[in-house]
């Protein structure tokens, strides 16, 4: 009796044993990924695609060996795009999963997780904003936004404007933005920046999301009749309404976009309306043929056959998914072990970073990547069509 | 087993916790809640400290809308408005905690009373209506006096500290949202058994007849919107310090929305039923999560379907409690305490 007791005491032991060296051996193969998805709730339209995007690199970099000997494993919740639940989704991933990289869903975990984010969990944090105020090393550390802010994308378009506008005089450019974080974020770089280029802003126009009725904000365009109006802060509604009582009006100007409203779709909705519209845009579109667009096509023709095309927040979250990976190879290659820390220290050391083409040369500097390149509608073709290179700002 | 409910004096007929069972019961509660911060995780502790800051802020609410009637759409501005005050005083003014808390409290009760003038005209639908407009130009002064609120980046406040201790962890802020619920917990329970109380639930079931009694509705209702955006703005105060950053997107229409479910679904005019409607509202919605969740390796491709069916079965459920049982989660517990009161004798 006593025998078998020992003997029963020696396999546990062994078992546990065992069964710590077999999770401490995975623990070093495995990279875990946690994300506070927006997959439902207000941002679903964008969130289901950037979690697909994101998800869908991570199986590819599995796939493809990119990071040598290591796998990721990638871990997503649902947050319905309320800070109070992401920031309770996050807490719920580092307790069960402890990733060493995090992704967010808004600009308001961001802040809301920044002071732990420093202070406790230290994990690399990317997400779907391109808000200006997350481009602060000082203050988000850890944070990097997966390309330019919306205002380096203002400085693009301003820059693209400066250089290209024929006619006499300065160019008039209005702004045209929602009464909300997205919507004024980068109104106060943007007129800074045109005074410097020599641009005139000759109307500011603030409205509600998804305001329906716009004759006022249209008469004010043709008082001042500008060359340029750059939306900023929605994603489709009041632009086609905007553009239509303009056109309706007989104004020439040209409307430009940012990010959200330079999705193919808005070319769909606008119909006849979009000829001429223009934006700028982070990213290649998913019908472009450089080589990484191409093989994001060829993954999901193999992974994904039903989806035939995918928006351009797809391409964000595949694009995340990039950077993740470029910094935690940088940190292998450094042979460091693969910490929040030292991923983020990675981030910083990203230049010139050759991305087949997904967007121009990459170089993170106040972490982001301030690189775009302007965009034309081809109503004809239903896509956008790069009209200038790859242009960088600072 | 409980067989009487025989008194003697009538500070014990008086008395909050009127039998030894609930003595005891409420003792339980307090160990547990005591325990708790010590055994739970982040993300627990976490929901248990949204819980909290949701329970001082919907007793504000119960008192206005479920013990004196008066319905308000604009509680969420007047949780921001005390928010805002205590940013500002942690920020600029450099005060500690002790009294920011009660500096928001202050400034939405303020706001409250201003908001509230209107409520001896107007009634009902009319008065939802007149808070409505509070909530859409306090919302529109939060995200636009710049100088003050900081826009629509808002304001970062430092953690709480006492006595050099940082209270910087949600462990810690457990202790101080805690604290600060469970005291306003029992004033709300005192107040209904004082003149005041008795006078908003007079003013609740007829106002005429209550002013024929000699209330003063005019000062009563104010005082009802006074007390009532006290609690917001406590609850605005505690929960900057639990959440370290205000902007003005954290105080929508549909959180004053979500206000006004929990105390519906927990119980119009039911202190115990706010705290119920709270913990309701802010688990049901992370267990359906959860369950989803399990789903999720079995039907990878109906995700996209899950995600969005969960907001509709918490919907249904929200609908199916208030159509079997109308007076909420509050008369629930009721009828489960009363059944076992008697048991196992009868049924």
């Amino acid at each position: 009796m006593r025998r078998r007791k020992w003997i029963v005491a020696a396999t546990g032991i062994t078992a546990a044993l065992a069964l710590a060296a077999a999770g401490a051996l995975a623990a070093d193969d495995v990279i875990k990924i946690g994300a506070c998805q927006p997959i439902t709730g207000r941002f679903a339209f964008a969130g289901v695609s950037i979690n697909a995007g994101l998800q869908d690199y991570i199986n590819y970099a599995n796939e493809n060996g990119l990071v040598k000997g290591k796998k990721l494993v990638y871990i997503y919740e649902d947050t319905g795009y309320d800070t109070d639940k992401a920031v309770a989704t996050f807490k719920k991933i580092m307790a069960k999963d402890n990733p060493v990289i995090m992704y967010g869903d808004s600009t308001g975990l961001g802040k809301a997780i920044a002071p732990e984010l420093n202070s406790r969990y230290k994990v690399l944090y990317g997400s779907t904003s391109f808000s200006s105020e997350l481009a602060d090393p000082k203050i988000h550390p850890y944070s990097f936004v997966s390309g330019p802010t919306y205002s380096d994308q203002f400085g693009i378009l301003l820059e693209y404007i400066a250089k290209n506008h024929k006619g006499k005089g300065n160019p008039k450019v209005a702004f045209f933005y929602s009464d909300t974080e997205f919507g004024k974020d980068p109104i106060p770089y943007a007129r800074k920046r045109a005074k410097e280029l020599g641009i005139d802003v000759v109307s500011e126009i603030v409205t509600k999301v998804g305001a329906v009725d716009v004759t006022t904000e249209a008469l004010a365009l043709k008082k001042t009749q500008p060359d340029f109006c750059i939306f900023q802060g929605y994603v489709l509604a009041p632009i086609p309404q905007v553009i239509r009582t303009v056109r309706d009006y007989g104004l020439k100007t040209t409307f430009m976009g940012t990010f959200w409203s330079m999705d193919k779709s808005i070319i769909d909705k606008l119909g006849a309306d979009a000829e001429g519209y223009m934006g700028v845009s982070p990213y290649a579109y998913y019908n472009e043929d450089a080589p990484g667009i191409q093989s994001m096509r060829k993954y999901n023709e193999k992974a994904n056959p039903k989806e035939k095309s995918r928006p351009n927040s797809y391409i964000q979250g595949w694009f995340t998914g990039m950077v993740y990976v470029e910094a935690i190879n940088k940190v292998l290659a450094a042979k460091k072990p693969v910490t929040g820390d030292n991923l983020k220290d990675a981030i910083g050391m990203i230049r010139d970073w050759d991305t087949g083409g997904v967007t121009g040369k990459v170089t993170f500097v106040n972490n982001k990547a301030a690189v775009g390149r302007v965009y034309r509608a081809n109503v004809v073709k239903g896509i956008f069509e790069p009209v200038s290179d790859w242009i960088y700002v600072k | 087993m409980r067989i009487g409910d025989y008194k003697e004096t009538y500070a014990a007929d008086e008395a909050i916790f009127r039998t030894p069972a609930v003595r005891v019961w409420m003792g339980a509660l307090g160990a547990t809640m005591l325990v708790f911060p010590f055994v739970a995780g982040d993300y627990l502790l976490y929901l248990a400290n949204l819980i909290g800051v949701m329970i001082i802020g919907a007793l504000g609410l119960n008192i206005l809308t479920g013990f004196t009637g008066q319905i308000s759409l604009g509680h969420a501005v007047f949780v921001g408005v005390g928010s805002y005050a205590a940013a500002i005083g942690a920020t600029r003014l450099g005060l500690p905690f002790y009294l920011c808390i009660p500096l928001g409290g202050a400034a939405a009760c303020v706001a409250g009373t201003v908001i509230g003038v209107p409520s001896l005209r107007v009634k009902g639908l009319y008065l939802a209506i007149a808070t409505l407009s509070a909530q859409v130009i306090l919302e529109w002064v939060f995200s636009n006096w710049d100088s003050v609120t900081g826009g629509i980046r808002g304001i970062n406040v430092p953690p709480a500290t006492l006595s050099g201790v940082s209270l910087n962890t949600d462990f810690r802020v457990y202790f101080l949202i805690y604290a600060v619920t469970a005291a306003f917990t029992y004033f709300a329970r005192n107040l209904f058994r004082t003149r005041v109380g008795r006078a908003f639930i007079a003013i609740r079931d007829r106002d005429i007849s209550a002013e024929l009694m000699g209330i003063n509705l005019f000062r009563y209702k104010i005082l009802s919107f006074m007390v009532s955006s006290f609690y917001a703005g406590v609850a605005g105060a505690v929960w900057v310090y639990f959440a370290k950053v205000v902007t003005p997107e954290y105080f929508p229409l549909s959180l004053s929305i979500q206000f006004l479910a929990i105390v519906i679904v927990g119980g119009l005019g039911s202190i115990q039923g706010t705290i119920l409607g709270a913990i309701f509202m802010t688990l049901v919605p992370e267990l359906l999560k959860a369950g989803t969740e399990a789903v999720k390796p079995f039907f990878p491709d109906a995700m996209s379907y899950l995600f969005p069916l969960r907001d509709i079965l918490f919907g249904a459920l929200i609908v199916g409690f208030l159509i079997f049982e109308p007076h909420g989660l509050a008369e629930m517990w009721q009828r489960v305490k009363r059944y076992f009161a008697l048991w196992p004798f009868r049924s």
